[in-house]
């Protein structure tokens, strides 16, 4: 499909938007300050999968989570312009957030399936830290505000929750830094 | 303190959950690029991997695109399938660092590395199907609508030390929401694509320094006048701050040797 769309096939963009819209469009409404900022933001995700999708590789992982990527980066960028603006409610975010099961993440890729069981062993108040930075857009200090929790539990919730995916996901990297143990 | 104690790497990747979770602050940013050792792309890349899986885990059930949204972006598709350039941009890995130069008289980069990329593909291009090759609009007139877009950067290229750079003026104009943007130049000299091609790199202040984005290479025909290029960036441009145009061999260069710097824009 992204080969498709890189080779300039005018019906692979429609076929993109068929099977990619709706995930595009939810990471958006997840990740934007308001519905209008979410067409906006979906809009230029749009944009980025046209002039990325050359680079897609499939050996790196699917065209899913490739997606996911480009959203979240132009998401995170959006969300980083506005940040002055309030973010969501506290009650409006807590009860948005599901807890991702294995097998209904399975029907989207194999990266969701791994990410759900990697989040299903988290302790709850760390998964919970995940689900409001990586699903919901909050910054770590507005985590460490809305949870009561200090802001150094925060990032290391963040970080061990985000190894832990990454093993569950088979992804082997150097030690960051290249420094010895 | 023990210098192989684990703190330091709990700190760095701290930095690098937070880049990928939420952007870092310009000084956090400079904080990551003293520790960043070179190795730091593959542990980002990872993360957001991870991030993005996480992600993922919330699609199921989402609802369709609204039909007007999904119009608006089937006319982005069009125009932008139909703007690009023949020739795919180059998949490009994450960059090894190598030094690099100190450009301009008039604009001083502190420029330390430079991307290392794959040897570029040879110059078999994908066919665009047919009918998006006809142009909805020259590259003149695509840029003066970008250029009429709110939050679309404009900067002047100035002279560089190079002889290649004498007469020559231009700018760029670029928009950091749509990717999109363009090269204007006069007095560019023309070049035969067989002996030599021009090359942009962009510097993005979300990156590295030592690492610009390959902003494509182009040509810049025999006659004259003026030329309008479209911006090929190969990676998302967080926020650009310079533009840079190199002379290279043909198809572009894995490591720029730097000797022909012949126009150089810093943006704000």
């Amino acid at each position: 499909m992204l080969e498709r769309v890189a080779a300039g096939d005018p019906g692979a963009v429609r076929d993109c938007m068929d099977q990619y819209g709706a995930l595009v469009w939810s990471l958006a409404r997840r990740l934007s300050r308001s519905p209008a900022d979410a067409e906006d933001a979906t809009q230029e995700i749009f944009l980025d999968i046209w002039r990325s999708a050359s680079r897609f590789d499939p050996a790196q992982g699917s065209d899913k989570v490739f997606i996911a990527m480009i959203a979240r980066r132009r998401l995170i960028d959006r969300l980083r312009k506005h940040a002055s603006e309030p973010p969501m409610e506290p009650e409006e975010v807590l009860e948005s957030v599901a807890s991702p099961e294995a097998e209904s993440a399975a029907h989207v890729s194999l990266e969701a399936e791994q990410a759900a069981r990697a989040l299903a062993e988290l302790r709850p108040e760390q998964r919970r830290v995940l689900e409001l930075g990586l699903l919901h857009g909050l910054s770590q200090s507005e985590i460490s505000a809305r949870l009561g929790m200090p802001l150094g539990t925060v990032k290391s919730f963040m970080r061990r929750g985000l190894i832990k995916v990454r093993e569950f996901m088979k992804v082997e990297v150097a030690p960051a830094g290249g420094r010895a143990p | 303190m023990n210098p192989s104690a684990p703190v330091p790497d709990d700190a760095l990747l701290d930095l690098l959950v937070k880049r990928v979770t939420e952007g870092l602050s310009t000084a956090e940013q400079r904080e990551l690029d003293v520790l960043d050792d070179g190795e730091l792309s593959e542990q980002e890349r990872a993360l957001e991997l991870a991030a993005a899986a996480v992600a993922l885990t919330a699609a199921r059930g989402a609802p369709p695109l609204p039909a007007s949204l999904r119009e608006r972006i089937e006319r982005d598709a069009r125009t932008v399938v139909a703007l690009r350039p023949p020739g795919p941009p180059a998949r490009r890995p994450w960059p090894a660092a190598a030094g690099w130069f100190a450009a301009a008289a008039c604009l001083i980069l502190a420029v330390a590395g430079w991307l290392r990329q794959p040897a570029s593909a040879p110059a078999t291009t994908p066919p665009l199907a047919q009918e998006t090759r006809l142009p909805v609009h020259t590259p003149a007139q695509a840029r003066a609508a970008l250029l009429a877009r709110a939050g679309t950067l404009k900067a002047a290229f100035g002279k560089t030390a190079d002889p290649g750079s004498a007469g020559v003026s231009g700018d760029v104009v670029w928009d950091p929401a749509t990717q999109q943007g363009y090269l204007r130049f006069s007095g560019l000299a023309s070049n035969d694509p067989s002996v030599n091609q021009y090359q942009l790199w962009i510097f993005d202040g979300g990156r590295d320094s030592r690492y610009p984005v390959d902003g494509g290479v182009f040509d810049v025909p025999k006659g004259g006048g003026e030329v309008v290029i479209p911006i090929r960036a190969a990676l998302a441009v967080r926020a650009a701050k310079a533009f840079a145009v190199t002379v290279e061999k043909p198809g572009g260069v894995v490591v720029s040797g730097r000797e022909h710097v012949v126009a150089l824009a810093q943006v704000g």
